[in-house]
């Protein structure tokens, strides 16, 4: 190896442990939310005249999977108008319940809305980059939904004016759960292919494909019963403890534009190993 | 000149990795474009050039992701290496040798990705990996290189007047 060649790779080397080194304390936290401030404008913009030709090619090559989806949509939309009504009922009932036995309604939930102006550029990581920052009130740990209303994951680094969202698809995150019709408890958590897997589901609890998984409140860093998805596949295997449940979120989460960060319920901190 | 088209290349490519890659989806994974951008231009423009624009492109990536400033150099690293690879002219296209290092490139970036995961305490599925990510990462990048490589041809260097006979 040529000795100039040494000394850049050297030179990569150390200076990348330092920049590493440096970041952990947060000594480039301003550095980085200025750059975002500056390019922040220009992604969303790049995002938004990309997104039609990003849907046409993507669509194109999955048009099979598509019809299926549309026509499994269609049949849950028919379903789902049906339960709605019936939910009406039975809100109105709870009400007047709730009414004649003084109970206390919980304080409404509060949200920061933020927009979503880039994604993590590994593969290896499945984080999202949102507009909104400590200065909006953001915290570390706080959880992350859809607006419809379903669990997208967690801020996992705050800066001044934007902050990083790690995915429940991401292979670090974890959830505690359970399954809403069975109540079998377990923990969803990221596979290296960007799906959900829900383990630890004990090999005699009741679990059916198309079963909602919710947060089971558990551990204390999610909220009780925010929807995750439902159940595509489940597995079970003679002699084993475990059965292998594939979870799909209820949302795409390869195209949120807009997210909701839940900032009324305070995160419990994770113990120390 | 060139140099300043470099770094505008690489802007340029850092941007669209971060606002347009990810809508984008090969075999279930990301293109990596600064990558590509980067050998491609390697090979077009030779190792002088490419190589302070594998820091940069390090530098501005790492401030753009989610992750440690400074990993991405670690992982666009191995990069430097490869230029001697490519100075070795062991045939006479460009091409092949620029798939070839695209391919070993991205390995490299995702394995060092991988491996400070692990370190970090994270869990990683290291199989599963290699089938979800490394491999299809590989093609994706291979493929995305031919028309960025074709682009790049653009700037090569005009070849010099070969010598007279009996010069």
């Amino acid at each position: 190896m040529h000795v100039r060649t040494r000394t850049w790779l050297s030179f990569v080397v150390i200076a990348g442990l330092l920049f590493m080194a440096g970041s952990r304390f947060g000594i480039f936290d301003p550095l980085e939310n200025a750059v975002l401030v500056a390019v922040a404008p220009v992604e969303s913009a790049l995002q938004d005249a990309t997104r039609p030709v990003a849907d046409f090619v993507n669509n194109l090559t999955d048009i099979n999977s598509l019809t299926n989806e549309n026509r499994s949509l269609r049949e849950e939309n028919e379903r789902l108008l049906e339960q709605l009504s019936q939910s009406r009922e039975v809100e109105a009932e709870n009400q007047q319940l709730q009414g004649l036995l003084g109970v206390r309604q919980s304080p409404d939930d509060t949200f920061v809305a933020a927009s979503v102006f880039a994604r993590d550029q590994t593969n290896t990581r499945e984080a999202i980059a949102i507009d909104r920052g400590s200065s909006d009130g953001i915290r570390e740990g706080m959880i992350v939904l859809t607006q419809q209303g379903s669990l997208i994951g967690s801020v996992s680094k705050v800066l001044d004016n934007y902050a990083w969202v790690t995915l429940i698809t991401d292979v670090d995150s974890a959830v505690s759960a359970v399954v809403q019709e069975s109540r079998a408890p377990g923990v969803v958590a990221g596979a290296a292919d960007g799906s959900l897997e829900m383990e630890f589901v004990q090999e005699t609890a009741e679990v059916s494909e198309g079963d909602f998984v919710l947060t089971s409140g558990l551990g204390g860093r999610y909220p009780q019963g925010e929807v995750i998805g439902r159940v595509v596949n489940v597995e079970r295997t003679a002699q084993e403890l475990f059965q292998s449940v594939r979870v799909e979120p209820l949302a795409d989460l390869s195209r949120i534009e807009r997210v909701l960060v839940l900032e009324s319920f305070t995160p419990q901190e994770e113990p120390p190993p | 000149m060139s140099a300043v088209i470099g770094v505008l290349l690489i802007v340029a490519a850092t941007l669209a990795q971060a606002a347009v890659l990810p809508e984008f989806s090969i075999f279930g994974v990301q293109p990596n474009l600064l990558i590509v951008v980067l050998v491609a231009w390697m090979s077009v423009r030779g190792k002088q050039e490419a190589l302070p624009l594998i820091v940069i492109a390090g530098f501005l990536q790492g401030l753009l992701d989610s992750e440690p400033l400074g990993l991405a150099m670690l992982a666009l690293a191995p990069l430097i290496v490869m230029t001697e690879v490519r100075e070795w002219k062991l045939v006479e296209s460009d091409l092949l040798p620029a798939i070839l290092l695209t391919v070993l490139a991205t390995w490299a970036y995702e394995g060092v990705m991988l491996i400070s995961l692990a370190v970090t305490g994270e869990r990683v599925d290291w199989l599963n990996s290699l089938i979800d990510v490394l491999l299809p990462a590989a093609i994706a990048n291979a493929l995305l290189l031919l028309p960025v490589y074709g682009v790049m041809r653009l700037f090569r260097p005009e070849l010099r007047p070969s010598p007279a006979f009996g010069a």
